[in-house]
């Protein structure tokens, strides 16, 4: 048990202004369960990419099996046993079972054509030596997930992998599935001597499965311990940190009258399953309302109901009194609801136009901007985009650049931009400053409390919990669609948050 | 060294110049494989439709009904629904121009001109509704009814050309003459250039207006460059689609009302010779940008008037021209790789400069 298979020595992975990694040093053993924690954008996955070859690191050394080894892409990896299950299955859904398995390197009939009897059997041999039961005839589309994701560990296990890599397994399993995953992860390592990395961010998983759980936090592996010797508190305690990196911003003076109020909303996800489970909470003028929680508990569900863009199944969204449930997201845009949506690339922006034009969106229908109905003013515009530009400190060659070409904060600034300058009462702002460097940060959080002190009422979502802790004035969690607690800032500590948004005092809370 | 950063337009510039350059020097290649000379070929090619004011006019007579297609390509393509069924909008609209033409015999010309117009566009935008209101409302995709229904519009109107509006002369897949009056005028002698050229240039400098100059254009392209964005943003994104489509369909009834009123002055069952992919085609070349469309299917239309020049005088297949337009669209594919290796050659530049 004590060998080393896999030891990272001083691994650091710089991307443009984020370091993603620092300094990792971390030895996973043969024949263990090696447990990887973390909040979002911990570097977890960046660190499981760099071993799996996907990823070069900036500097540090990769010893497998004891010998030092440069992981130039993938097929190293899993020519050194090592094999990686991606959260997002890389399965072809029109194929079989049989034909994903063997996919990539297929068994061959007359060494063109591929022999499908033999996917079939090689299948069959490798679903029966792992016990992972799947059907070698059924089309992939045709399979639960967690067969799925069966499939895609025997994928793995065909290439030899001798260490599996699993990126966040759970996150799509059921209560079921997932004991059926962590007996399949039992067995492939008691019985056939595999070695496991699974990244979570689930604690309880973490006790129940792993021999050895390291903790990372903003890139930095802070410490690695045998899991009898862990508890929830200690690792919770080790994900968020004590210190606090930035000043504290002055409380809210003047909470005002409720803008927002949301009642027993419930809203389903893409694939139909309920993601937001009856949530009621209400924000007042001048005042900021943390949602803490690990993401995928349906953060996400919430604001795009919050906004017009998905259907909400029950309950109510009283903004002035009005219910805005289900109506278009320009009509929540006329009610003075602004939203800095998670996914800047995806939803905030337009990454293909130009700064103007992104920045033009909102009002392109509203006057001085328009006239006659629709002739574009272009002076007013630029007038304004130059105004924001400056105001938002947007670094960038001109308005006409292609948004795609900023930095990651200045396109964030550029959300921010827009959709503060509309001074709707309302704000919904969803991870405002993921994945940027501090100074975009300071400058964003800085901006978000000049509006809470200019009286908006701020709905704020976010993974990070020190972003939580500094802005809020109240906090909720969420847990699985649900609201699991709420807390005035001032009153709790970010451990007991860190227990409530991992479903650890989930029967007790309300 | 402040490193030189070429605008993303410029680099699309280049890549396009450089696939024309590429597949002309392939077309001379596959000529000299003949035992012609490419020189002689292509001098008679910029002859043959440049040479006088005759050659040119063919020109541009060839290229009125490219850029109208061309345009209903853009403005549909840019705002992200994809109207492939531009061929049928075309037969629906040219059969509407005729039918008001052999129909409405007494009218004066300034009255049933535009009336045909009329008639032509309301045919092809109302055509275009159907699949986008299907695509909005049930999430059909456009791109398969839009295909499906040029078969419909093409057989239908062929049955009407060669039964119920058969010309009396014969079921020869015609209709009636359109009336006198009707007949736009030619330009130049000989030539089948006719006054819809200016009706045309309106046409174009209205869509470049929309789509640059207005905040329904800015709707469109915001639509079409990311639709999650748009939605997000409050556009209604369903209407505009329509909207879109529908002047993409008026556009393309237009083009069949000229083919009509200007060219052939009855509805003929095969009509286009499948203007509306080849408009398309120059619309995908160019990015749906209108300045380009225009500009390629000048280009396209000297091609195409030229090559005949050409297999005249040096017994080169016209043909060839088509394997020229191809080479171009399939090196315009590969448009990323060449701006890539442009931005190589940039930075080894860059670096050696650093030195």
């Amino acid at each position: 048990m004590q060998e080393s298979i896999i030891k990272l020595v001083g691994i650091s992975k710089v991307f443009p202004g984020v370091v993603a990694n620092d300094n990792i040093n971390l030895e996973i053993r043969r024949g263990e369960i090696h447990a990887i924690v973390g909040e979002n954008g911990a570097g977890k996955s960046t660190l499981m990419k760099i071993i799996y070859g996907l990823y070069q690191p900036t500097a540090g050394e990769i010893y497998i099996n004891g010998r030092l080894m440069n992981v130039a892409n993938p097929q190293i990896a899993i020519k050194n046993g090592i094999g990686m299950v991606h959260q997002h299955f890389m399965l072809v859904p029109s194929f079989t079972a049989a034909e994903n398995v063997v996919l990539g390197s297929e068994p061959r009939k007359n060494t063109v054509f591929m022999d499908f009897e033999e996917a079939v059997i090689i299948t069959k041999a490798l679903s029966e030596k792992y016990g992972l039961y799947v059907d070698p005839y059924q089309k992939v589309e045709d399979l639960s997930v967690g067969i799925q994701q069966r499939i895609e560990i025997l994928k793995v296990l065909y290439r030899g992998a001798d260490i599996l890599i699993l990126d966040e397994p759970t996150a799509v399993l059921t209560p079921q599935e997932t004991q059926e995953l962590f007996a399949i992860m039992r067995r492939l390592v008691k019985d056939m001597g595999k070695t496991i990395i699974i990244i979570t961010h689930k604690l309880q998983e973490v006790l129940e499965v792993s021999h050895r759980v390291s903790v990372m936090r903003r890139g930095k592996l802070v410490g690695t311990m045998d899991t009898k010797d862990a508890t929830e508190q200690i690792l919770a305690e080790m994900m968020v940190g004590k210190e606090v990196v930035f000043d504290k911003f002055h409380a809210n003076q003047n909470k005002g009258k409720t803008l927002m109020e949301v009642k027993n909303l419930v809203v389903r996800d893409n694939r139909g399953f309920i993601a937001v489970d009856g949530i009621s909470f209400s924000v007042a003028a001048g005042e900021i309302l943390g949602v803490a929680g690990v993401e995928g508990n349906g953060q996400t569900e919430l604001v795009e109901a919050l906004t017009g863009l998905r259907k909400v199944e029950e309950g109510s969204i009283l903004v002035n009194g009005k219910d805005m449930a289900n109506r278009s997201p320009s009509e929540f845009r006329k009610m003075g609801i602004s939203h800095i949506p998670e996914d800047r690339l995806k939803t905030g922006l337009a990454p293909e136009a130009s700064v103007n034009e992104n920045l033009l969106m909102g009002y392109q229908h509203k006057k001085p901007y328009e006239s006659f109905g629709m002739k574009l003013n272009k002076k007013a515009i630029y007038q304004k985009t130059a105004q924001l530009i400056k105001q938002f400190d947007i670094r960038t060659p001109s308005g006409q650049t292609k948004v795609k070409s900023l930095s990651g904060g200045n396109m964030q600034k550029l959300v921010v931009a827009r959709e503060f300058s509309f001074n709707s009462p309302i704000l919904i702002i969803s991870q405002p400053t993921r994945g940027l460097d501090i100074g975009a940060i300071e400058f964003i959080h800085r901006q978000i409390i000049e509006m809470r002190d200019a009286g908006r009422a701020i709905l704020l979502i976010s993974a990070d919990l020190d972003e939580i802790f500094r802005l809020s004035d109240r906090i909720v969690t969420i847990y699985e669609g649900k609201l699991t607690g709420e807390f005035m800032t001032a009153d709790v500590t970010k451990q007991a948050i860190g227990l409530y948004m991992t479903g650890k005092n989930l029967s007790t809370a309300g | 060294m402040k490193k030189i950063k070429l605008s993303q337009d410029l680099e699309y510039i280049f890549s396009l110049a450089l696939s024309i350059v590429l597949a002309l020097i392939i077309g001379a290649l596959i000529i000299l494989a003949n035992g012609k000379s490419p020189l002689t070929a292509y001098a008679s090619l910029i002859n043959g439709s440049l040479g006088s004011p005759y050659k040119m006019a063919t020109t541009l007579a060839k290229t009125v009904p490219l850029i109208l297609t061309g345009l209903a390509t853009a403005v549909a393509f840019s705002s992200g629904i994809f109207n492939i069924g531009g061929e049928g909008q075309l037969y629906l609209g040219a059969f509407a121009a005729a039918y008001v033409g052999f129909t409405f015999t007494n009218l004066p010309g300034l009255i049933g001109i535009p009336l045909a117009l009329i008639f032509a566009a309301l045919a092809g935008g109302f055509y275009a509704l159907i699949p986008a209101l299907l695509k909005v409302k049930y999430g059909i995709d456009e791109v398969i009814t839009t295909i499906m229904f040029n078969s419909i519009a093409i057989l239908f109107t062929g049955y009407l050309a060669n039964y119920p509006f058969a010309s009396s002369v014969g079921k020869m897949g015609a209709t009636e003459m359109i009336a006198p009056a009707y007949k736009l005028l030619r330009l130049v002698a000989r030539s089948k250039l006719h006054t819809g050229i200016f009706f045309t240039a309106v046409i174009a400098l209205a869509i470049y207006y929309l789509m640059e100059k207005t905040s329904v254009g800015y709707d469109f392209k915001m639509i079409g460059t990311n639709l999650i964005f748009a939605k997000y943003g409050g556009i209604n994104a369903e209407r505009n689609m329509v909207i879109a489509m529908i002047i993409s369909g008026v556009l393309c009834g237009i083009a069949g009302a000229f083919e009509v009123l200007g060219n052939h002055y009855r509805f003929l069952q095969a009509i286009s010779p499948g203007y509306a992919f080849d408009g398309m085609l120059v619309s995908l070349i160019v990015k749906n940008k209108v300045v380009g469309v225009i500009l390629m299917s000048i280009f396209f239309g000297i091609l195409k008037t030229g090559s005949i020049a050409m297999e005249f005088e040096t017994a080169i297949p016209s043909e060839l021209v088509l394997v020229i337009q191809a080479i171009i669209i399939l090196f315009i594919a590969g448009e990323k790789g060449f701006a890539q290796i442009l931005r190589r050659i940039h930075a080894k530049e860059g670096v050696r400069g650093d030195v």
